[in-house]
């Protein structure tokens, strides 16, 4: 067969036409995958990813679903290059794979991978990953008090679902007796392949439309293309080292040992380093970071935020791997952002979350109207589980929001997914008509207020989840104790809180750790999650009357609050601005006495 | 008698006459601040134009932009809300995903420009309880009169209800909305289970909290409108479109004004699906390309598709209402083209609108856009734009492709400007694509129909870009919309959730989804008698959306005629399976099938336009229709000298051989080397390549 021959130069019009198409196909293949999947995790929560890559593992285009997802299929491809049965691809074979020492993000998240074939030779792969509800761990759904990777669940390193087309019937056996959501299991993992199918043949329609060198000459130069814009972006930034320091609530066990997360940013030119050095050791529960499939895509994903905005940019540049070859990423082996094997690396969200808040804050004194105040930079990831009276297991995981920190133009967005996340939440009343459990709150925190500033915090969530017969919760999220940081004048936000609460005992109130594992609950038992708020950006003063006035209005801010942090007074029963009295509290306030 | 389709854009309000006389078109400016001003001017125009009288008209049908307008604007009523207690917040936080995966600066319009601020947003004690809907906490009618006090004080006159599980009991919307019709008495209220009685909380409310956030001042519209036709001297029933492609009461629309979010493209889809009918070609793809905008749906066998509810947004609200499936795309004749910093090549989604405008309409845009690449590849005449009503510069839409992209990117000034072309044509392939390849529709068995002005110039590119059979060119481009307002039928859709699993449903179970049946007839059937339809001309259609259990998304299934047996219920389920077949490409066939909601449409036919017939030809040659040869480059480089026809002049049977350009007063036709342009019976023109 003849190797193709890579057009160096695609001219800037077919360019953007065969980038187009790539995008359409990754867009394609996520929306095959989320409508056809039965879990509401992949379903509403849309925890999963999906593209094409060439033979080296370069993404050539990735779905916009979760960025945690959509940068890390490249080290899956790795992985499996490393553990592939048979040692070699077939046209027709399927591939699963989540081995965290073998490059996956965490065990939970499977890659199902199909080689592209044209004209009998290897051109590419087409893969996605998606979170599955259980695959077999120690505890229902989530894990996080664990001894090791074994304990995990299902360990695939390189496997073929399908040989040359050939379904492999033991595999897909083994997968239905070893997981306590097999069904769900089993069919999402069905709508994978038919995605990673759909997307292999599309990649073959347009091999057949542009020529091979045609279609990774383009690729090549979109890479180039985000390499160049990113570059021209860090050398924006002075060069220097910027160092931002914060603390990890616990492990999950060891409840008396708080956990570094330190960040040095080195930037020398257009190139700029990440440095995790003096952070915490690795730790002996499932609270570490795989590096190669979570701690590089998420510093990579972080600068993507900060350097290449795309609210506020007029240009959309591509998501490929060229946008991550001018930032390097270091953490010494053994540490909670390099785990040494055997060590368990499931429960990974919260710190990538608040490795990207750290290095937004070493940044902030040199890129003032880049970056934005502190945020609730965690996550709240709840495994609910009961046994149905039929004996078989009911699993429902949850993603709970976060909030903003105030930023240089606007207040920071209230309840919503934070940094590194981007999923659905669930339907409430499609849950509760389908599962032993009723949602009895899901409103915006009032119990604390964000963070001051010349533009406030986000406000975080309150949710409640009642479970109506006895059942289990393992959930894992963060910053019990580290409030997030007020900047340029601006106050801290508050921290997060969890309790467990039971409607037939009112008074008794369980203050719960931020993370705990396989919890046994009785039937009507609430958990309620309180996300933290965000902190404020710039000096509360300079808050125009009015937008206090509107806070004060809308419940987010009292009077006194008002009054004390913001020095503007309000008339409540005429709704309206004490202008005078605001001036002169203004006036007092600013005077240092 | 007379009727009237009067379709209100951005920039026109196109209006359509058809009376005993023949079919008359007309095109007056569109007054924005009040689009009813310009459409009475209009409509007395047209009438002055046909020579008849404005009694005469027995119908208008209007397509209007007034609500969807008022969700892009930010300038709705302000509203109140009655919301279950502990779920104050679900209109802000909504899914709680951002509208970008990178970013840190990104607004979120749903908490930025609420629907309604959370000051008015009350909690009011009560509670339904899943799976059957039981109350368990009586409604505190107290707090809801207590909320009805604030909202005096505030000056709010229009009020959402929405309770948490309604859609299982609606008793404690109904008692609430009772009592603040007591309390406030001219009140606009909505209550979430009358409007979409489905499951999920956030899509219903937002869908109700929209309906009072537009309602007042549609309403306001329409009725102001029916008030000053009425005035003028028109006796005639008005009717408006609505975004599912039926036509409604001013009455209806004013009462669910978020029926007619997307009345405006909706016309477009129904006139271009009527074009299809008049070709003989059931397959089309409609390409509506206005200035800053492209709407491109596809019809199967002249089926309108309707959009899945998950995907039916407005201005980033959710909606839940019927909406034909469209895909619009910042594509247009007003496209910018640009090179941006990092020195690709882009152009859109960014508009110069039509102020500045494009470069070459000399009112200071400097910008190339795509109306100037067609000027300076010839496919535009300056001089012929609006039947040369419209003056054109074609030295500034030159030099602004020589400047801003020509010269930057070391290529010739005609390099560029098809460079403009193409990619923007690209973008609109990928949306057709996403809109038919992407939901198992295979384009070579689809006539692209491309309209707008500007429409027909794209048409054949874009046909060879997803590998459409070939082109038609509808009778008059420029006004299709309008046309399409007098080509469909009066529609009414009310859903039920029917929530249970099919394959293992009871006799009961299906006793129970028989009485919402039962239900939902009477109420659609209630709304088409008011409208004065005798009940012989009403027809019924029930639908039952699908999906497998435990999946999120839902799929329409056919339903079997009469009542819904153990015997039947095969028929939805098979039917399920082939549509998840369709869309997905792959069935579940032994998973277990769950019906969620039940839908019924009614609809009355109402007599359509009909578009003469045109001369057929004598056998004389095509040079009767001659204006003008003059050079004009193709997408394949060449530069050609092309003749210009009068496609008025043009016979049924006629045959023009490209490269060749059709041009009437209010749109251009293109017609490569290789190609062959043949009018049909009526006028419209079914471009293919040449034998």
């Amino acid at each position: 067969m003849n190797q193709m021959t890579t057009i160096k130069e695609v001219d800037p019009i077919t360019l953007q036409v065969i980038r187009g198409a790539l995008e359409t196909i990754a867009e394609e293949m996520g929306h095959v995958l989320y409508r056809m999947s039965f879990s509401s995790i992949i379903r509403e929560s849309q925890d999963l990813g999906a593209g094409l890559f060439d033979v080296n593992f370069n993404t050539l285009c990735r779905s916009g679903s979760t960025p945690m997802h959509i940068g890390s299929i490249p080290g899956y491809l790795r992985g499996i290059a490393e553990t592939l049965e048979d040692g070699e691809w077939y046209e027709g074979d399927v591939v699963v794979h989540n081995h965290p020492y073998h490059g996956s993000s965490h065990t939970p998240d499977l890659a199902i991978v199909v080689p592209v074939f044209y004209q009998d030779r290897l051109v590419g792969f087409a893969g996605n990953t998606a979170h599955h509800v259980d695959i077999g761990a120690a505890t229902p759904g989530l894990i996080i008090d664990v001894p090791d990777v074994y304990a995990e669940g299902m360990l695939f390193a390189g496997t073929k679902l399908y040989r040359k087309g050939e379904r492999n019937g033991a595999m897909w056996n083994y997968i239905r007796n070893n997981s306590r959501a097999a069904q769900q299991l089993v069919m999402d993992i069905e709508a994978q392949v038919a995605s990673a199918r759909l997307g292999a043949r599309r990649f073959v329609e347009l091999i057949e439309k542009y020529g091979e060198g045609m279609v990774f000459g383009a690729a090549n130069q979109l890479m180039d293309y985000a390499e160049r814009m990113t570059r021209q972006r860090i050398s924006e930034i002075p060069d220097g080292d910027y160092t931002a320091e914060g603390w990890l609530d616990d492990d999950g066990r060891n409840r008396d040992q708080r956990l570094k997360v330190k960040v040095t940013v080195r930037v020398r030119g257009d190139e700029v380093e990440v440095d995790l050095t003096g952070s915490a050791d690795q730790t002996p529960t499932a609270y570490n970071v795989p590096f190669e499939g979570s701690t590089k895509v998420a510093a990579y994903a972080g600068f993507r935020k900060l350097l290449l905005d795309a609210a506020t940019s007029d240009t959309r540049v591509p998501s490929n791997e060229g946008s991550f070859r001018p930032i390097k990423v270091t953490a010494p082996l053994g540490s909670i952002f390099n785990p040494r094997a055997p060590a368990s690396a499931e429960a990974r969200f919260t710190q990538c979350n608040r490795m990207i808040d750290l290095i937004i804050r070493a940044l902030a004194p040199v890129m003032p109207e880049q970056v934005i105040a502190g945020s609730s930079a965690s996550i709240s990831f709840a495994a609910y589980s009961g046994v149905r009276p039929s004996g078989d297991y009911w699993v429902f995981l949850e993603v709970n929001e976060g909030a903003y920190g105030g930023r240089p133009r606007s207040d920071g967005p209230d309840s919503i997914d934070n940094l590194m996340a981007n999923t659905r939440n669930n339907p409430l009343e499609d849950l509760a008509m389908h599962i032993p459990m009723i949602c009895d709150r899901y409103e915006l925190r009032d119990d604390a207020m964000p963070g001051a500033g010349e533009f406030r915090g986000g406000i975080g969530v309150v949710k409640s989840q009642r479970v109506l017969t006895p059942g289990f919760i393992t959930h894992g999220s963060e910053r019990h104790t580290d409030a997030p940081w007020g900047i340029f004048g601006g106050h801290d936000g508050v921290v997060g809180r969890c309790t467990i609460t039971n409607p037939g005992k009112p008074g008794e109130e369980r203050e719960m750790h931020s993370k705990f594992s396989g919890l046994a609950v009785g039937a009507d038992d609430v958990m309620t999650y309180y996300s933290p708020n965000g902190g404020g950006y710039g000096d509360p003063l300079n808050r125009p009357a009015r937008k206090v006035l509107e806070d004060v209005l809308d419940g987010y801010c009292s009077l006194e609050h008002a009054r004390g942090v913001y020095g503007v007074a309000i008339d409540l029963d005429a709704e309206t601005v004490d202008v005078a009295a605001t001036e002169k509290l203004r006036a007092a306030m600013r005077k240092p006495d | 008698m007379a009727r009237i389709g009067v379709d209100v854009g951005g920039t026109n309000t196109d209006l359509v006459l058809e009376c005993p006389k023949g079919v008359f078109y007309h095109k007056v400016p569109t007054t924005l601040k009040n689009q009813s001003i310009g459409v009475v001017q209009g409509v007395q125009g047209i009438c002055t134009k046909a020579g008849i009288d404005l009694s005469e008209v027995e119908m208008i049908v209007h397509g209007t932009t007034t609500a969807t307008n008022i969700t892009i604007e930010h300038n709705g009523s302000e509203c109140g809300m009655l919301t279950t207690a502990g779920f104050r917040d679900i209109l802000h936080i909504g899914r709680h995903k951002r509208p970008y995966n990178f970013s840190l600066h990104f607004d979120v319009p749903w908490q930025t420009q609420p629907l309604v601020k959370r000051r008015n947003r009350i909690a009011i004690a009560e509670r339904i309880l899943p799976p059957k809907g039981e109350v368990a906490v009586a409604l505190d009618e107290q707090a809801v009169r207590d909320a009805c006090a604030l909202f005096r004080k505030r000056g709010i006159h229009s009020v959402v209800i929405g309770f948490m599980f309604s859609f299982l009991n609606d008793a404690h919307e109904l008692r609430a909305k009772e009592i603040v019709l007591e309390e406030m008495p001219d009140a606009y209220v909505t209550i979430s289970s009358e409007l979409a009685r489905v499951m999920r909380e956030y899509e219903r409310f937002s869908t109700a909290a929209m309906n009072c956030y537009v309602g007042p001042k549609t309403s306001y519209y329409l009725r102001d409108l029916d008030a000053r036709l009425r005035e003028a001297g028109v006796t005639s029933k008005l009717r408006i479109m609505q975004s599912n492609g039926g036509v409604s009461t001013v009455d209806s629309c004013a009462r669910r004004p978020i029926r007619i979010l997307m009345s405006g493209p909706a016309g477009g889809v129904i006139g271009g699906g009527a074009e299809g009918e008049m070709a003989d070609t059931p397959n089309i793809i409609t390409v509506d390309i206005g200035g800053t905008s492209a709407d491109i749906s596809t019809i199967p066998g002249g089926q309108l598709k309707i959009m899945n509810q998950r995907d039916t947004y407005v201005s980033g609200y959710p909606v839940l209402t019927p909406m034909i499936d469209l895909v619009t795309i910042g594509a247009g004749g007003g496209s910018v083209a640009f090179i941006d910093e990092a020195g690709a090549f882009n152009v859109g989604p960014r508009s110069a609108g039509s102020e500045p405008g494009p470069a070459c309409y000399g009112r200071g845009g400097e910008e190339p856009t795509v109306t100037d690449a067609q000027i300076v590849l010839g496919r535009l005449d300056p001089d012929m734009a609006l039947g040369g009503d419209l003056q054109l510069d074609a030295d500034l839409a030159r030099k602004a492709v020589e400047e801003k992209i020509a010269k930057p990117l070391g290529m010739t000034v005609k390099d560029a400007a098809l460079g403009i072309i193409r990619i923007i044509n690209n973008n609109m392939a990928l949306a057709i694509r996403s809109n038919s390849v992407a939901r198992g529709i295979d384009p070579r068995e689809f006539s692209i129909m491309p309209f707008g002005g500007a429409g027909p110039l794209h048409g054949v590119a874009l046909a060879e870009a997803v590998s459409a059979r070939d082109v038609i060119v509808p009778v008059a481009p420029g006004i299709t919309a309008a046309v399409g307002l007098l080509k469909t039928d009066l529609q009414y859709e009310h859903t039920e959730a029917g929530i249970l699993v099919l394959n293992s449903a009871s006799d009961a179970d299906l006793a129970r989804i028989n009485g919402h049946i039962e239900k939902l007839c009477r109420d659609v059937h209630a709304e088409l008698d008011a409208d004065g339809i005798a009940r012989d001309a009403q027809a019924l259609k029930i639908i039952a959306e699908c999906r497998y259990q435990g999946q999120g998304f839902e799929l329409r299934a056919e339903f079997p005629e009469g009542e819904l047996t153990q015997d039947n219920k095969r028929v939805i389920i098979d039917s399920f399976h082939d549509a998840h077949e369709q869309d997905y490409g792959y069935a579940y066939r032994d998973a277990e099938v769950e019906l969620i909601t039940l839908r019924v449409i009614g609809s009355a036919s109402v007599r359509r336009i009909e578009i003469p017939k045109v001369q057929p030809t004598d056998g004389s040659s095509i040079d009767r229709a001659l204006m003008f040869v003059r050079p004009t480059t193709f997408d394949c480089g060449r530069t050609l000298e092309t003749p210009r026809y009068d496609r008025t002049r043009l016979y049924a049977g006629d045959r023009v051989p490209g490269p060749a350009i059709l041009i009437q007063h209010n749109s251009t036709t293109l017609v490569p080397p290789g190609y062959v342009a043949e009018t049909l019976d009526y006028g419209n023109t079914r471009i293919s390549k040449g034998a």
